[in-house]
């Protein structure tokens, strides 16, 4: 029978129709006349860009939303139908997208019994679907304990948790996967795919990871409100044309395949790292390649303007408290001026507590007015000494201008769309000059802001007016960054610059970056936990555990040793685990790590190895 | 503040702590009109002994509890200073110009401020000894025979613990999004009343919307995991009495009694 069945639905969010067509918001989240069916016990998904109309499908489902016109049937159950809205309810569950948004209540096992208690299931059976729940998802030590301080990846388990002690047969993800990190993401996927082998629950998943839709039977691209394209997720995954019209991309994996191929070579298109060194592997006949030196390409360091030192820097929360944590403990880093910085670590690693300190929304005691030193006794060693000179400022002083320096060292939080707050974007970008900059002409104001908006690619005479509010979500961050650019600090820091977006968005922002890097500011950082995303930008990343840094160096270097990664938790880049997949089969790529320069180095290895398999170099292509 | 959890709960695993929250709740009611009741010193000793034989088993340190105290000190010495020199005695004690203290005076002032100390202390104890869910639960269920006259009872707990469960959430996002305009040159420390209140303006407008934009999720969350409302809907977790209620019970009845027969007996030398 089929779970979920779609026949020529229509639905459009939009009622009054007035709003102008430039802006994608208004045309979004609409579907255009979907067919579109999933098999009992089957497990698809559903692959779209911010707006593409997904999650329209979701609510669609459950009847959360009803269609304009067209028929939907759940489970053999007309969804239309407001008698059976409870049962359909009941047996199609859905986990929405912020962790935060959908936990009722503090405690754990209060959530989860939440929907039991809400269609009257006796008190004993609940104890049951609890412990069933929990249990599913791998979280029952966790039945007592507080909802806020689970991690991102655990919330969504609980959350998965709550819609399961239903019992529902089918399964919706709503983007359950896009606010979390790496290993939250994993986790989630892992839980979904387990109950969809052992419990027999029909998923669908809808993401715009490409990756995610791998371990699916069966990936729907979904783009317009339209499916463009439908099929085996390895095959799917491999509609280059398909994937980048809906503003998704080709999993990493497949695009250094192609890249190779690009080169003339024969690699045939894989997912695993695996698969694609054997294949490289196959293509260099006993190993025989030059191992080619790595270049000595050091990153242009300037010191004075933009740079960063810090020496023993500490920081405790709470301080004098029984809650006291010690975030930072003796971190010494020192940015130079002209770096694009990564810095990496865990939630809790601290590295937001390091970045606050750059422009002193943390301060250093020494820099309060308040601040006494310590009389040292007499044979006692003096304290080791904290240095932190930022852009020139010296952060441990107290004459220090603050107000200045956070002038010139931009700071653009995670999320930065969900900051605005003024009635036009014009007014909204020159909040931070006018904060600054009291004196500045009217005209001054008008050019910096048209300056800013430009930059950050949207048409200023457009958006100016507009109220920040009706942009859709990529349109809005680039508001929020030209509201830090526009002072032209010297520094910028960003936190998760990336987060949330579709692959397409996440990619436009960061060639954003490089653009505001090459143009505007000397130096970027950037905060991610995104290991490819460091490893493609970065010309130098820090990992940060436990208040300490672990490792500095280019993401070569860093990625490179195994043990560092793995004590701060951290994955590598994918084109770090291709690069040592193939030294285990004895070919050594000396390549940075950034997928163009991968494919270069490793064209050239196996060009110099003689590529004696005797396939034709224009063969490469393996789907037509 | 993100470690620290709401409220002032302090964690431990007590004979108050597992007391039902409506037992707290009812006889912290109880001990109050006890204090009121209690005018001579005796019967106000009685009040003490009985709540100091309470907080040693609340496994609160005294430290903690006398925290509590920190916060109305100033009222307590207020009105002690203000008792001490205004209340009209005979048996004059000290006299400096127009003030005049009287033995009456300090009588009263001592018994006005041990009563007050009191109340403000086993106040804390409950409050440190429940969590604010089990709160919520136990003045839902006391509450309940107000669903005869059709008071929405389940709705204000659902809103209650709720609202609990979100205050750290927006606490932690005000902090982020002052932060922001901070980092955007936001100043919320100088300047006049005017200018300060002009400054909340770009943190309260990005955490309004974003409560809506909660709430709105939240809404959505709520309805696909079948919320309807409290007609059909079961409690997972019942509220059930124990012997340590029926303790605590008799405990301070046997105050409330104690103090009624010290009033009869030996009765108030004012």
């Amino acid at each position: 029978m089929e779970a979920i069945k779609f026949e020529k639905v229509h639905f459009s969010y939009r009622d009054g129709g007035e709003e102008s067509e430039v802006f994608e918001s208004d045309s979004a989240f609409s579907l255009d006349g979907i067919d579109f069916s999933v098999e009992e016990g089957e497990f698809v998904a559903v692959l779209g860009h911010n707006g593409s109309g997904k999650s329209t499908l979701a609510r669609l489902t459950n009847g959360l939303l009803s269609p304009a016109s067209g028929k939907i049937t759940v489970l053999g159950m007309d969804a239309s139908d407001e008698k059976l809205l409870f049962d359909i309810r009941k047996s199609v569950g859905i986990v929405f997208q912020n962790p935060d948004n959908q936990t009722v209540a503090s405690i754990v096992e209060d959530d989860v019994a939440f929907g039991p208690e809400n269609i009257g299931v006796p008190r004993e059976e609940i104890g049951k679907r609890i412990d069933f729940a929990l249990r599913a998802v791998g979280m029952e030590s966790y039945r007592h304990s507080t909802t806020t301080r689970l991690s991102g990846g655990q919330k969504q388990r609980i959350a998965i948790a709550g819609v399961l002690a239903l019992k529902p047969r089918v399964m919706i993800l709503d983007e359950s996967t896009a606010m979390l990190d790496p290993r939250g993401r994993k986790e989630v996927v892992e839980v979904v795919r387990r109950l969809n082998r052992e419990e027999n629950i029909t998923v669908l998943l809808i993401t715009h990871f490409p990756e995610e839709a791998l371990l699916a039977d069966r990936a729907v691209i979904m783009n317009r409100g339209k499916i463009v394209a439908e099929g085996k997720p390895q095959e799917i995954l491999l509609r280059e044309k398909e994937l980048t019209e809906s503003s998704l991309a080709l999993p990493r994996a497949v695009k250094i395949c192609r890249g190779l191929q690009r080169r003339g070579l024969a690699v045939k298109d894989a997912f695993e790292a695996e698969e694609i060194a054997d294949e490289i592997a196959r293509l260099t006949v006993a190993g025989g390649g030059q191992v080619l030196e790595q270049s000595s390409q050091t990153p242009r360091v300037e010191t004075g303007k933009g740079s960063i030192i810090c020496e023993n820097l500490h920081y405790t929360y709470n301080e004098k408290s029984p809650f006291a944590t010690h975030a930072l403990c003796g971190v010494d880093l020192s940015i130079a001026s002209g770096e694009f910085f990564g810095v990496l670590g865990h939630t809790g690693s601290g590295k937001s507590t390091f970045v606050q300190h750059l422009n002193a929304l943390l301060r250093l005691p020494s820099s309060e007015k308040k601040y006494k030193p310590k009389k040292v006794k007499k044979n006692e060693l003096p304290p080791p000494k904290t240095l932190l000179t930022v852009n020139g400022f010296d952060l441990t002083d107290k004459k220090t201008d603050f107000k200045e320096l956070r002038k010139t060292v931009g700071m653009v939080f995670q999320y930065p769309e969900y900051q605005l707050f003024a009635e036009t974007v014009f007014a909204d970008v020159a909040f931070g000059l006018k904060n600054f900059s009291e004196k500045m002409s009217e005209t001054e104001v008008e050019n910096a802001v048209r300056e800013a908006i430009e930059t950050v690619g949207l048409n200023f005479l457009e958006v100016k007016n507009r109220s920040p509010f009706d942009l859709s979500g990529g349109q809005r961050r680039r508001v929020a960054i030209a509201g830090v650019i526009v002072t032209k600090p010297e520094i910028l820091v960003l936190d998760e610059p990336a987060a949330g977006l579709d692959p397409l968005g996440k990619e436009e922002i960061m060639a954003l970056l490089h653009k505001i890097h090459a143009d505007w500011c000397k130096t970027v950082i950037i905060v991610s936990h995104d290991m490819d995303e460091i490893a493609e930008n970065c010309t130098r990343a820090a990992i940060f555990s436990e208040g300490k840094i672990l490792a500095v160096g280019t993401p070569k270097a860093i990625f490179s040793e195994h043990k560092i990664t793995e004590e701060a938790g951290l994955d590598i880049p994918f084109t770090a685990k291709l690069t040592e997949k193939l030294a285990q089969k004895g070919i050594v790529i000396h390549s940075d790590f950034t997928t163009a320069d991968f494919v270069q180095k490793t064209a050239k290895y196996i060009e110099t190895a003689g590529a004696g398999t005797g396939l034709p170099p224009e063969g490469g292509q393996t789907n037509a | 503040m993100r470690d620290v959890s709401f409220g002032q709960y302090y964690p431990a695993d007590s004979f108050v702590h597992k007391c039902d929250p409506r037992t707290k709740l009812v006889l912290l009611i109880v001990f109050i009109v006890a204090v009121f009741m209690a005018d001579t010193f005796y019967a106000l000793g009685a009040c003490a002994l009985a709540f100091f034989v309470v907080a040693c088993f609340s496994g609160v340190p005294f430290k903690s509890l006398l925290k509590s105290v920190k916060a109305v000190l100033f009222l307590l010495l207020f009105t002690a200073v203000l008792n001490l020199f205004f209340y009209q005695g005979e048996t004059v004690l000290w006299q400096w110009r127009f003030i005049t203290v009287t033995a009456e005076a300090l009588y009263f002032t001592v018994f006005l401020a041990v009563r007050l100390f009191l109340l403000v202390l086993s106040s804390a104890v409950l409050t440190l000894t429940t969590t604010p869910v089990s709160l919520t639960d136990g003045i839902e269920s006391l509450l309940s025979p107000l669903k005869w006259i059709r008071f929405p009872v389940h709705e204000l707990a659902l809103i209650m613990s709720i609202a609990l469960r979100f205050i750290p959430i927006l606490t932690d996002e005000t902090g982020r999004i002052m932060n922001a305009q901070k980092a955007r040159g936001a100043d919320f420390e100088t300047g006049g009343l005017i200018k300060r209140v002009k400054a909340i303006i770009p943190i309260l407008i990005p955490l309004l919307i974003s409560a809506f934009r909660r709430a709105d999720e939240l809404g959505d969350a709520m309805d696909a995991r079948c919320y309807s409302g409290s007609k059909t809907r079961t409690k997972y977790k019942k509220l059930a009495f124990s012997w340590r209620d029926l303790l605590a019970f008799l405990w301070i009845a046997g105050l409330l009694v104690g103090v009624i027969l010290l009033k009869i007996y030996l009765p108030s030398v004012l």
